[in-house]
């Protein structure tokens, strides 16, 4: 014994470092460790160091400082308790909060019934609530408010423009039913409603039917197992999907832009590009950091909850025979209000949409007020200003998609790459240190809301030293491919955690190379969640606008960007016209991707 | 008393069909298993007397009630007949105590707080698992689970008891030592206990019946030694028994009586019959337990050693006889050489004759090979 112990000698720090190196995973981590490092780290440090120096324009107008001097006046001006800091701090805050709440609360209680009357009852024409429901989950979260807008705007509540509820019916809705708070809670919940119903109703069709055939048979009524054996199982889940909802409506921009524009109701992303745009940046800078901050304090609440020695996320079970419970006389009643209930908000919308783009006064719907131009018109006979032709004809238009197209292609491939070699690195080395520290910094961006993000990058590129990244297309390709990377990663460690490890290992005994076991073995196995890898991005950066819209060199770059541009400008039916485009661009994204591989949007992790 | 009848019982699922024209009685305290392959309909059976599943036809009765009639459109809800189940997987409420879980059954009776404690405190001392009463089922093991199951399904003191492979989650030890405790609770508890496996072993030391299933048909329906020395047919005596049957194949010569001539592996064999042998076609099958087929010098059967599995009670040998590999045990470990010579004899009362064609059993008896 004593002989062997002294025959253990360390290695030679070269050998070990050449032995390390040797692995390919290990090169990966180290790679992926520094580009990490440089892309999310730094920019935040950035935008901390922003929030303390005063920008150039209206910051050193104000302050009477020299630009890029220390200082705090950004925190004093808006935490002071003052009307300033009230109109631009706390009320925005405040409506946040409520927005969040409420659409966490709306997108539970609609995804949670709808899930447990398909899976748990004897509904009828299941196939097509499911799929319908699921739809408009596809979509950008901003077409359900520009619908909601087109619909119920009228004469008498902001910009005036009429909708098709007044145009039809004559009604006219209050004003705090067409914009405002309400309507953002609707939206931002019924957006996220879809994502309730594939989280909650994964897990009442995977959950061990048995649990609650044991209740019956000890004589429990089908309302007290409801209420003690399922909710509460289901219940970790119901509530880490309500974080998420909360943080996607806490973080909305999009949707309070289309419905708080108008009445000048903001929350604190709108708040946060006005406020840059204004000249503002410090204050700006410290708005993104509060919601930076507040994701990781969801995050936290999510993981401290879901470790409690309660928690079971996984509950599977051989018995997937479940008895449905029959509705009798109520099942028709249900079964058609939630048909009404889904094609309102995922067919009609794409209606309107249609609807709205042909129209040339808003809000009269007759055959001689309906026009092609804005699709088809050529120069002259068009109705607007600052487009020379109808969006079809239009070489801005075309340009603006194309770029988005290729922007979104260029991210999936990055984030796709990236995200599958992150998640096989991570998990041939699982268990070390570099490991986690790349795998927790790939999921960082996650954690910051995309208007945030921007932010950051935005005070990269208005830095000195990175100037030359200002208005790019790179940049463009860059911020994307880090904010979406999260979710590659994620479903890139999850696919490969599925391979033993043997699989690997035997080719390697061939004598197989590196990259040829990669090819030919390891990713065609896990084809379709891999491709699920690629596609995401391409449906995110399709539908974002939140995050681009301060850091395109001008408004018509892209093509979401360039509806904003119409809406904000008052050109309803391009804006119209833009949004169907998209949709229609999104969906035959989709259908392609889930016809040639399988993969589809709704089978990925969503978000 | 409860005694539990099946008539005619049939389930379909779309076209296919899980059990078919079911006939069974199950007698008061009495211990049934239903056994067979996976997928044989057992489970299935287990699950339409609880309620858990709805019949296609037929007829079901517990203690004279009718819980399910057909003809009557009677359908008993689980929670109205009076039984306990317990899962294969436990079905534990991961989100309740192991105390909540077994008092869950009670509160649904309306039991006063009193009375639900001592029952509990009762049963957790009869399953040996009072340390555990603060836990969650996942700290547990599996065989601190199991008893906790077990003892959620005994705290109403069900009448009649299902188990759907209760054992199967556990390992080997674990395994045998819940055997003997379940066999000690049926005893201890008075009820009667039905219950389902695949495990043949199970069904052979358990059961006071066993239900023998294939394809959703009942094959035998007889006490566990019954099953094993007189199976109704070539399936059941494959199916029952470890290791498994030898199968000969026999021609008829001459049937006299309760004499069968046969010859089989190339010589000509004498069968006799304790009773009155079946009609039977002439291509025969001679089934063979392994304990009747030893190892002896002179015996009239060379074969050549293919492999010997010592355990060290007994030795399971492996034989090519003309072809055909037999299996035979001897008692103590014997190692054999590979490949060398040896020879078998035919012993024993409890030989079975099968008719090739229909795989039915025609005769029991013994035989002597000239």
């Amino acid at each position: 014994m004593t002989q062997t112990n002294q025959e253990v000698v360390k290695e030679p720090l070269k050998y070990r470092i050449k032995g390390f190196f040797s692995k390919p995973a290990n090169i990966l981590l180290v790679v992926f460790l520094i580009a990490l490092i440089v892309l999310s780290l730094l920019p935040l440090i950035t935008m901390l160091t922003n929030m303390f120096t005063v920008h150039i324009g209206t910051e050193k107008k104000i302050y009477r400082l020299p630009v890029g001097s220390f200082t705090l006046k950004h925190f004093e001006r808006l935490f002071a308790g003052d009307d300033w800091s009230r109109v631009n701090f706390w009320t925005p805050l405040i409506n946040s909060f409520i927005v969040a709440c409420g659409s966490g609360v709306l997108g539970i209680a609609v995804g949670g019934t709808v899930a447990w009357f398909i899976t748990r009852s004897d509904l009828k024409c299941k196939g097509f609530i499911s799929s319908v429901f699921v739809f408009p989950y596809m979509m950008p979260a901003w077409t359900l408010a520009l619908f909601w807008t087109n619909m119920f705007q009228n004469s008498k509540v902001g910009g005036g423009n009429i909708g098709m509820m007044e145009s039809i019916f004559g009604i006219c809705m209050p004003e705090w039913f067409v914009y405002g708070l309400f309507p953002m809670i609707i939206v931002v919940g019924l957006h996220y409603s879809p994502f309730a119903y594939l989280l909650i109703g994964g897990i009442l069709k995977n959950m061990d039917a048995t649990l609650e055939e044991s209740a019956t048979i000890l004589k429990a009524s089908r309302w007290t197992i409801i209420k003690r054996i399922t909710v509460p199982i289901v219940l970790p889940a119901i509530l880490s999907t309500f974080l998420l909802i909360f943080s996607s409506g806490f973080s909305s921009y999009t949707v309070p832009v289309f419905l708080g524009s108008a009445v000048k109701m903001f929350t604190l992303s709108t708040k946060m590009r006005a406020l840059i745009q204004a000249g503002y940046q410090g204050q700006g800078y410290i708005i993104a950091f509060v919601s930076i901050v507040l994701g990781c304090l969801i995050l936290g609440i999510n993981q401290w909850f879901t470790g409690k020695r309660k928690s079971f996320t996984t509950v599977t079970g051989k018995s997937g025979q479940v008895s449905l419970v029959k509705l009798r006389g109520a099942n028709w009643p249900i079964s058609i209000f939630l048909i009404i209930f889904t094609v309102f908000f995922a067919i009609i919308p794409l209606i309107s949409f249609a609807l709205e783009s042909i129209i040339k006064q808003p809000g009269n719907y007759s055959f001689s007020n309906m026009t092609l131009d804005f699709w088809i018109g050529t120069e002259g006979s068009t109705y607007e200003t600052g487009m020379i032709s109808g969006i079809l004809l239009n070489p801005t238009m075309w340009k603006a998609l194309g770029r988005q197209v290729l922007l979104a292609l260029v991210v999936a491939m990055i984030v796709g790459t990236c995200g599958m070699l992150i998640g096989y690195a991570c998990v041939q080395r699982r268990g070390t240190k570099l490991s986690q520290a790349v795998e927790s910094l790939a999921f960082f961006p996650y954690l910051m809301p995309a208007m945030s993000f921007g932010t950051i990058y935005l005070a990269v590129a208005t830095s000195q030293s990175f100037k030359f990244l200002y208005g790019t297309f790179g940049l463009l390709v860059l911020v994307s491919a880090v904010k979406y990377l999260p979710f590659a990663s994620r479903s890139g460690v999850n696919s490969m955690l599925q391979i033993a490890p043997e699989i690997e290992e035997s080719a390697l005994i061939f004598g197989t190379p590196w990259v040829t076991r990669m090819t030919r073995i390891l990713f065609p196995i896990q084809k379709s969640s891999i491709l699920s890898g690629y596609l995401l991005p391409v449906m995110s950066v399709m539908r974002e606008v939140a995050m681009y819209t301060l850091l395109v060199p001008y408004a018509r770059y892209l093509l979401t960007t360039m509806l904003f541009s119409f809406n904000e400008t008052g050109y309803a039916q391009y804006g119209s016209a833009v949004t169907l485009l998209i949709i229609v661009v999104i969906i035959i994204i989709n259908n392609l991707t889930n016809k040639l591989t399988g993969a589809s949007f709704d089978k990925g992790i969503g978000g | 008393m409860p005694e539990i009848i099946l008539e005619n019982v049939t389930k379909r699922f779309d076209k296919f069909v899980a059990v078919e024209d079911l006939n069974m009685k199950i007698e008061d305290r009495g211990f049934v298993t239903l056994l067979g392959p996976s997928g044989c309909g057992k489970t299935t059976t287990l699950r339409m007397i609880a309620g858990l599943e709805t019949p296609t036809s037929g007829k079901i009765m517990i203690d004279g009630q009718p819980v399910y009639d057909s003809s009557k459109g009677i359908n008993l809800p689980p929670n109205k007949r009076d039984i306990g189940f317990l899962f294969q997987n436990y079905a534990l409420w991961p989100h309740m105590t192991v105390y909540d879980n077994i008092a869950f059954g009670l509160e649904m009776l309306k039991w006063d707080k009193g009375r639900i404690r001592k029952r509990v405190d009762e049963l957790l001392a009869l399953l040996k698992i009072e340390q555990f009463e603060k836990r969650y089922p996942a700290e547990l093991s599996g065989g601190q689970q199991q008893r906790v199951a077990i003892a959620r399904t005994l705290a109403p003191s069900p009448r009649v008891l299902f188990m759907d492979e209760p054992l199967s989650n556990l390992d080997a030890k674990l395994r045998q030592e819940m055997r003997a405790e379940l066999k000690r609770l049926h005893s201890d508890t008075n009820s009667t206990f039905v219950y389902v496996t695949h495990d043949q072993l199970e069904a052979m030391t358990l059961s006071t019946r066993v239900c023998l299933m294939e394809t959703g048909v009942l094959q035998q329906y007889d006490p566990p030694l019954t099953v094993y020395n007189q199976p109704a047919n070539k399936f059941v005596a494959g199916f029952v028994g470890n290791p498994t049957m030898n199968f000969i194949p026999a021609k008829l010569v001459k049937k006299e009586g309760k004499q069968v001539e046969l010859t089989l592996l190339g010589k000509k064999a004498d069968f006799t019959a304790k009773e009155q042998p079946g009609e039977c076609g002439s291509d025969l099958i001679l089934g063979v337990r392994p304990e009747f087929l030893p190892i002896r010098d002179g015996g009239p059967i060379e074969g050549r050693i293919y492999s010997t599995l010592p355990t060290g009670m007994e030795t399971t040998v492996q034989v090519t006889c003309d072809g055909i590999m037999m299996t035979g045990v001897v008692f103590g470990s014997v190692d054999f050489p590979i490949d060398s010579k040896v020879n078998l004899d035919l012993t024993g009362d409890a030989l079975a004759l099968f008719d090739a064609e229909t795989g039915k059993s025609i005769a029991f008896g013994s035989a002597k090979i000239i």
